[in-house]
């Protein structure tokens, strides 16, 4: 009787192993979640995250990636136009465009949202107040003109491109002010309501978020474009990337997020699995600080830039998911240099040194944060430097350690990315080259003028063909001066079921550009 | 009489404790020199922003003045706010304690079976090959890691047996019960959804197996060592001299004895449990206070990390308090 009894719990374990398997009209992804802690697009920052809150949000301009480049094209700004003084744009917003409730998108909705982000003060304030926007001035620099116009007024003349890219960005989303300002919690603008609420124009409603375990989108049927043909889409929280691959495999997950390169090329060649790779926005780097001992002599930061073997970073830790590039514009973007100039020469990087009168080398500290990579990246460049007589003592620290570390100005060299803030050579060319704006450049103690100089004319040039002749003139400066040495640019890659078409369209311009109307099955 | 003094003087000694858990993990998270608005913010932002946001968060305040608003604020019942989310603390702790005590429940039924059957029948058979094989396969369950035991019982019996569902804590297309008590076979119960009950369980049986495997070495040790000692006793020699069947002598007269030191192992091993198995919680994907924790430390989340302590402190403190009244009932030495 008892053995019965097992069997038959064996055998009903069994049975309930084949479950119902994903409907057509719905995907499923695992991902890891933990980063997630909002949904409001005044207070979303992180990378995933925003992504999704750029498909449940509309804003004035989206993000669109043609040929290789990422570009702004106009979204619920039907047109626009900017004044002879570069500075004032008018914003004409369609007509008959509504929220997901059904409530119009209007000039009041625009005005609103952008003062919300003003005035909220959350992580992505700094981008609008980078455009001279700021709570104090934002009753003068973003009004209402009549129902459908608004006018916002900048402090100087940016290329155009900076103000589409900004605008286009989580942060643009356009906000219902009904939904957002009817949840108002002690002056918060709806701001707790909507960390898992949503009240946008864009595609994808949020439907439910249960934090580390599921989030919810569904279609918006009445997006303007027309409604997306995946009903559905289930975000599960999948912290562990062995899990993600045996659930891709099973069939339970159509995407899987967070695999190791190990684990996505297992994909490879099996005709139930695709494999879809993008270039990633954002640079890995090694700098030295400028104003610490050696490395104040341009000769000792070139010894290091010619000491590294970049092409073995690249094939064996970052197991290929890379792209050989040395400048700090990426591939694909206005203005990229697709000159080499470094590759490991010992012998040069040696002389270098010896000229710079440290013949025997000498010692510095090398920080890094806890990821397996960064990690590995550190070690290899400690034994490239070891060749030259430079000895790389590593201290592996958590991220948020070594940032504060790093704008304390405390770092001597450090093993970095940089995730590109809006799509345009603007948001490489300042934080690498411009100390004034108090980012890398300023970090790592390299206070050129004419480097800073050159990057900041180049953010107001107005002519396309003179600013990426600047930004040419810029990245050869900084190859001969600059504390940096780009390591290479990253490849996002994804594994997903071969019944879900479409998903390279969707992913194309990741981080920066995500589309999720783009997938199908 | 006594009873109730003796809980009133455990409840004092618990405030004291609690004060002092407070006091030094303020002290601990604020001596790490990083800061919680720079993890925030990412690598990007420039340092005004930084400030900005300090200023916001009442962080760029003396430390002694902080750590008097905190205490001020947790003695009114408010854990304070999520620098990460905004969220309230306790909201986050009331959603996320909930998976690990369910998980926590499961693991500790596992492991008491086990660990006592085997420490039962180590001592019984004691030197014989099934003392060998039981203390061996106890100490495995010890000294393999979660993570592993994990992947392995994952790979096993969802991937290529496909008998169990993956990770998390419900199929995607099991209706949940209402949320009543957060614990989903509790609430599928309650609400009658025998098909949440029932998919909830099988999601639970892997997870509560790892972690209640690894919890069983100790319960199994102490009840050997306790059951000898117990064996070897003058009572037992008579119980046996005057003929009563082995069974009875084991089961009825050595085995309650026994179990005084055993449950307070349990206790401690439960008390550990309700922690939160980070690693069980990230292989198994479920949301719980574990995971919760290490990820607020992980961005230095102050009052995450304070209160998520904080609370785990009292749980830990409240079932050592419960494991000292079950022994004062069933030893009644301890009354006196």
């Amino acid at each position: 009787m008892r053995k019965f009894l097992f069997m038959a719990l064996v055998f009903s374990f069994a049975a309930m192993a084949f479950s119902a398997s994903i409907p057509k009209d719905t995907v499923v992804i695992g991902m890891n979640t933990g980063i997630f802690i909002s949904f409001d697009p005044a207070v979303c920052y992180e990378v995933e995250p925003s992504i999704m809150v750029m498909n449940i949000y509309s804003g004035l301009f989206k993000l669109q990636e043609f040929n290789g480049t990422i570009q702004a094209v106009p979204e619920l700004a039907e047109s626009y136009d900017i004044s002879q003084d570069g500075k004032t744009w008018t914003f004409h917003i369609r007509k008959g465009v509504s929220f997901a409730n059904g409530d119009p998108v209007n000039a009041d909705a625009v005005v609103y949202s952008v003062r919300r982000v003003l005035q909220l003060k959350k992580s992505p304030v700094w981008l609008f107040e980078s455009l001279g926007l700021n709570s104090e001035n934002m009753n003068e620099t973003v009004k209402k003109i009549d129902d459908y116009t608004v006018q916002i007024t900048m402090n100087k003349s940016y290329a155009p491109n900076i103000v589409m890219s900004i605008f286009a960005e989580s942060w643009g989303g356009i906000v219902d002010p009904k939904v957002a300002q009817s949840h108002d919690v002690s002056g918060d603008m709806g701001s707790t309501y909507l960390a898992d609420h949503s009240a946008g124009a864009g595609p994808y409603i949020l439907k439910s978020w249960q934090r580390n375990n599921m989030i919810v989108l569904i279609a918006n049927d009445k997006y303007w474009r027309g409604a997306p043909r995946i009903k559905t889409i289930i975000i599960r929280d999948m912290p562990e990337s062995t899990d993600q691959q045996l659930a891709l495999k099973r069939g339970d997950i159509d995407i899987a997020w967070n695999l190791t390169p190990e684990q996505v090329n297992s994909l490879k060649g099996d005709p139930n699995f695709n494999v879809v790779s993008v270039p990633a926005q954002s640079n890995e780097y090694l700098a030295v600080n400028a104003g610490w001992g050696p490395f104040k002599d341009v000769r000792v930061r070139q010894a290091v830039k010619y000491a590294i073997d970049y092409d073995s970073i690249i094939k064996n830790i970052a197991g290929g998911y890379a792209i050989k590039v040395q400048g700090f514009i990426p591939y694909g973007y206005l203005g990229y240099v697709s000159d080499m100039p470094f590759d490991q020469n010992i012998a040069k990087a040696k002389e270098l040194l010896a000229q710079a009168g440290y013949p025997n080398g000498f010692e510095v500290e090398l920080v890094t944060n806890t990821t397996e990579r960064r990690r590995n990246e550190a070690i290899a460049i400690q034994a490239d430097l070891a060749k030259i007589g430079i000895k790389a003592n590593i201290t592996i620290m958590q991220a948020s350690q070594m940032y504060t570390k790093m704008r304390e100005q405390g770092v001597q060299m450090i093993v970095a990315g940089w995730g590109i803030d809006f799509p345009d050579p603007d948001a490489l060319a300042k934080p690498f080259a411009d100390y004034r704006v108090k980012q890398l450049a300023w970090r790592m103690m390299w206070y050129d003028d004419h480097a800073a100089d050159l990057a900041e004319a180049a953010g107001f040039e107005l002519d396309q063909t003179k600013r990426v002749e600047m930004y040419k003139e810029l990245t050869n400066y900084w190859f001969d001066n600059g504390p940096f040495a780009i390591l290479y640019q990253p490849l996002n890659y994804w594994g997903t079921r071969a019944e879900l078409k479409g998903f390279d369209q969707t992913a194309k311009g990741y981080s920066l550009a995500f589309d999720l109307t783009k997938m199908y099955k | 009489m006594k009873l109730g003094s003796y809980i009133l003087k455990r409840s004092l000694l618990m405030l004291l404790v609690m004060f002092g858990v407070l006091a030094i993990v303020f002290a601990i998270v604020h001596v790490i020199p990083a800061d919680p608005v720079g993890a925030l913010l990412g690598g990007n932002a420039p340092p005004d922003v930084v400030e900005r946001m300090k200023e916001q968060l009442g962080l760029n305040k003396p430390l002694f003045d902080q750590f008097v608003d905190y205490v001020w604020g947790v003695i009114h019942g408010n854990l304070g706010n999520s620098i990460q989310s905004g969220r309230q603390v306790i909201q986050d702790i009331a959603e996320y304690f909930p998976v690990t005590l369910q998980l926590a429940i499961a693991s500790i039924i596992i492991s008491i079976f086990l660990g006592i059957f085997l420490g039962i029948f180590s001592a019984i058979y004691r030197n014989r090959w099934i003392d060998h094989f039981s203390r061996i396969f106890s100490i495995l369950g010890v000294s393999m890691p979660v993570f592993w035991t994990g992947l392995i019982l994952l790979l096993v019996f969802y991937y290529i047996l496909g008998w169990l569902p993956g990770t998390g804590q419900l199929s995607l297309f099991v209706i949940p019960p209402e949320k009543i008590t957060g614990m989903i076979l509790v609430d599928s119960l309650l609400d009658g959804n025998w098909e949440a009950f029932w998919d909830g369980l099988r999601h639970l049986i892997l997870p509560a197996t790892v972690l209640g495997y690894a919890a069983t070495a100790s319960i199994a040790r102490i009840t050997r060592a306790s059951m000898l000692d117990v064996l070897n006793q003058d009572y037992i020699r008579t119980a046996k001299a005057k003929g009563m069947p082995k069974r009875i002598v084991i089961y009825r007269h050595a085995l309650k004895n026994a179990l005084i030191p055993v449950i307070t192992i349990i206790g401690l091993t439960f008390g550990g449990l309700l922690e939160g198995a980070v690693l069980t919680e990230t292989v198994f994907g479920l949301p719980g206070l574990g995971r919760y924790i290490v990820n607020a430390l992980l961005v230095l989340d102050y009052p995450a990390i304070m209160g998520g302590t904080l609370f785990i402190a009292l749980v830990y403190s409240l079932v050592n308090l419960s494991v000292d009244l079950i022994y004062a009932v069933i030893d009644p030495r301890m009354r006196v």
